[in-house]
């Protein structure tokens, strides 16, 4: 049997983004193997029942010490396995200097995505090239189909995920992100909360997060009427892998900012309503699939960089907190979303997950169709001759290297 | 400095020439010593430098494109020393490295040292980039020294050539060997003008000549080996093995003078001796104090060397004796072992903060599981690193390996990067 590997060292949303990968690989024939984070092994397996996962010691949490007696036992154990192990190609996906180190156990020819050659780190040309892409982050692909274009025949886009259907269950609010940034704060989040609710035929609210979020929850809470309390479950730092996948699949919505659970909805079909600012942008991390709507914070800064810190005092919170976003929440009229945001819908296309405007401004969406098609050519998904040439697109992102050593 | 201490040692090649396997012995040496060694081969860019010469374009444009090409090779120096973070930048003669790269490496502390293993008198581009080395390494005295001295080069180590042991040796040749590489008496070496002139007059000994640069010398021409190609390391050893009275002349331009009297002692006297072998030498002014009467057979003049090429044929238990006593002085004294240690000790000496102390891990605790301290000690081994050696330099040894790796070398990069990662 063909085995692939698959290398993600990331998080909770990323593993759920590498779904297309995962299920192209499967599509093509192969026996896909997993490695993770020993943290998100029973996640995979609940993901992906079909695949063989490794745990692995990646993240720094919980471990004390230097790691010698801890990390490189368990570690070692995991690369002695993979080694005895034939993988036909490995898909190493993260940039990051674990998975160039992770290479090394493979002959750089398997490898694809990440990977030392003769020493040196080097890119899979795709990769290089969807590096130049995201710096036009407006434009930028999804991460998914990033991923997924690491391989050859990718599964269609609409084959990922179910179109999103609301299930019954009522209404899930997961409370923060990994960046507290990119969250919408209690205060702003209890009216659009609120809102979601009186339209819901299901009355029950059920909030999401870890432990570190419960308190989060608690103040959530204490914004709501009383009247409401009754109907809102704090699930925060309650919830195991199983557990989450349990209470987010009979929901009727998700409401979330840029979250692996905002991802896990997608991944069972239910309709997310999630709330972009800050560094996150729709077309870059959104709900993959049909069904889904984002609430983009569109201010000139947007979308800024993690990393950095805020220099324009959070100005992409602003229209957050107009009070004219809870009725667009509840109505869905365009006419009712503030200035300083645009709504999108998530669609599939030929490239991948798409994002289409309902409401607000998409300034770059000709610049985006046009750069999906340059992509789609480019990966040999779209003929050249029916949708190019796109000389200004090709001058920019394409490098001599490209022309003269590819 | 403690003389166990393992250091980082960045050894930058020449593109081509004769430092090039004094470079490489250099190398071998330092790794032998337990040091952690990365080599900038520059010889793999050669090739492309010299397409440059094809161009058939302007002077200034083909000069811009040499030196472009030149500060790239520099920059990608930089760029490895960047990420090996070298204790050491050792530079052979003709490394590339320019002045705005030696420059760098002292802003960013790294010290740079260039064993100069060339004639100062010949090759005089020294007085531009001596003084941006942090220690000249010389193999002459004197002149030299207060020539650098009075540019403001102080920084001076008289480290003359050697031999590498584990490759100049005594080496049994087969039959097929002894036909091609053995013979009476040899020279190895380029034709230079006083050694035409000496070797036309040798020619009834049944000389043979090995080297580059004898072209257009009629009588010497029946008696050149391998077209005149140019040898490599391995075929020397088999030549000196082989041959009964190695010549060994020192090269001079002039072709009036056959002993030029010069002061540095050229490589082959040390590599000759290494193997075991029998060379009738010219002498040299720095000989003296390198080795003792009895350990070299000289000769002062052309008539003397005729002479003594006919005694010596006659006499091989002589032979045998100067071979013996000369190869037992190099392997004490005159290897590249020796000389590494001589720069390293000098380096410490110059600079009292040299080598920087770097933070040692040590990898194994009291109750660190059997099974796994065995295993890494087992890669320690293998790595040729001493056991007490610290994660970091463990890390570089793993690092400087290529292609696919074992288990344990992975996991050990894993777990360096999972530190630097997690501030670890």
């Amino acid at each position: 049997m063909k085995r692939a590997l698959v290398v993600q060292l990331t998080r909770f949303g990323d593993l759920v983004q590498t779904k297309r990968l995962i299920l192209t690989l499967q599509k093509r024939g192969f026996q896909v193997h997993l490695c993770v984070d020993r943290s998100l092994e029973n996640l995979a397996k609940i993901l992906y029942p079909k695949i063989v996962v490794y745990p692995l010691i990646a993240h720094g949490t919980g471990i004390s010490g230097k790691g010698f007696d801890s990390v490189l036992p368990i570690n070692l154990k995991v690369f002695k396995e993979l080694k005895r192990i034939h993988f036909s190609e490995v898909y190493n996906l993260n940039y990051s200097p674990m998975n160039y180190a992770i290479s090394t156990l493979f002959v750089p020819e398997t490898v694809k995505g990440h990977k030392k050659v003769r020493g040196q780190a080097v890119k899979s040309p795709w990769f290089d090239f969807a590096f130049r892409l995201a710096t036009e982050r407006r434009n930028n692909i999804n991460l998914v189909d990033y991923w997924a274009a690491l391989s050859s025949e990718p599964i269609a886009a609409h084959e990922v995920n179910p179109v999103a259907r609301p299930q019954g269950g009522g209404i899930g609010v997961v409370l923060a992100g990994r960046e507290s940034r990119r969250s919408l704060p209690y205060d702003v989040l209890a009216p659009l909360i609120l809102s979601a609710r009186s339209t819901n035929k299901c009355k029950k609210v059920f909030l999401f997060g870890s432990k570190a979020e419960r308190e989060f929850g608690e103040k959530l809470l204490s914004k709501l009427p009383p009247s409401i309390v009754s109907d809102v479950t704090n699930l925060a730092g309650e919830t195991g892998w199983k557990e989450l996948v349990e209470h987010v699949s009979p929901l009727d919505l998700l409401m979330t900012p840029d979250t692996g659970t905002m991802h896990l909805a997608a991944h069972l079909g239910i309709p997310v309503l999630a709330f972009f600012l800050s560094s996150a942008w729709c077309t870059e991390t959104g709900p993959y699939g049909s069904g889904h709507t984002v609430i983009q914070a569109d201010t000139e800064c947007s979308p800024c960089v993690e990393s950095q810190p805020c220099y324009h005092d959070l100005k992409c919170l602003a229209p957050f907190q107009d009070s004219g976003l809870a009725r667009f929440v509840a109505t869905r009229k365009p006419e009712h979303l503030p200035t300083g945001l645009s709504a999108f819908e998530s669609s599939c296309d030929f490239l991948g997950a798409d994002f289409l405007l309902k409401a607000g401004n998409d300034l770059s969406k000709e610049r985006r169709k046009r750069m999906r098609h340059f992509i789609g050519c480019h990966l040999g998904l779209l003929d050249i001759g029916k949708h190019g040439p796109f000389p200004e697109l090709a001058e920019k992102f394409y490098k001599e290297k490209d022309w003269i050593t590819a | 400095m403690n003389n166990n201490k393992v250091l980082r040692i960045l050894v930058v090649l020449p593109l081509y020439g004769g430092s090039l396997p004094v470079g490489r012995f250099c190398v071998a040496a330092l790794k032998e010593m337990g040091h952690i060694v990365e080599t900038f081969e520059a010889p793999d860019f050669y090739d492309a430098y010299n397409a440059l010469d094809d161009l058939k374009v302007t002077s200034d444009r083909h000069q811009y494109l040499q030196n472009s090409f030149l500060q790239v090779m520099s920059q990608a120096v930089l760029a490895k020393a960047e990420t090996f973070e070298p204790d050491m930048v050792l530079a052979m003669a003709q490394a590339p490295l320019t002045h705005q790269a030696l420059k760098r490496l002292r802003r960013d502390n790294v010290k740079t040292v260039m064993w100069f293993v060339e004639d100062f008198r010949l090759f005089t581009y020294w007085q531009s980039f001596a003084p941006f080395y942090d220690i000249f390494a010389v193999i002459q005295k004197d002149q030299f020294i207060s020539e650098l001295n009075q540019i403001g080069v102080n920084n001076v180590l008289y480290l003359p050539l050697a031999a590498h042991p584990d490759f100049h040796k005594p080496t049994p040749l087969n039959s097929v060997d002894i036909r091609k590489y053995g013979g009476d008496v040899s020279f190895m070496g380029a034709g230079y003008p006083n050694r035409r002139m000496a070797f036309r007059k040798l020619i009834h000994h049944g000389l043979k000549i090995w080297g580059s640069e004898w072209d257009g010398d009629h009588v010497l021409e029946p008696y050149l080996q391998l077209g005149g190609r140019r040898v490599s390391s391995d075929e020397c050893v088999k030549i000196f093995n082989g041959t009964k009275i190695n010549l060994n002349l020192h090269s001079s331009i002039h072709a009036d003078e056959l002993v030029s009297g010069g002061d540095f002692i050229n490589p082959r006297t040390f590599e000759l001796a290494a193997c075991g072998a029998f060379q009738l030498v010219d002498r040299r002014s720095l000989m003296s104090e390198t080795f003792s009467e009895g350990e070299l057979a000289h000769f002062d003049n052309l008539e003397e060397l005729d002479e003594k090429i006919a005694y010596f044929l006659g006499h091989p238990e002589e032979r045998e004796n100067y071979a013996q006593k000369a190869r037992e002085r190099v392997l004490k004294e005159h290897t590249y072992a020796v000389r590494m240690q001589t720069l390293i000790d000098f380096t410490a000496e110059q600079f009292s903060d040299w080598p920087k102390d770097r933070e040692v891990d040590n990898i194994f605790s009291e109750d660190y599981p059997e099974d796994l301290k065995k295993e890494v000690l087992q890669l320690i081994e293998n790595l040729g690193l001493p056991t007490n050696v610290g994660f970091d330099d463990l890390v570089t040894a793993v690092r400087a390996q290529q292609g696919e790796l074992k288990a344990i070398d992975t996991a050990v990069l894993f777990l360096d990067e999972w530190r630097k990662i997690y501030k670890k």
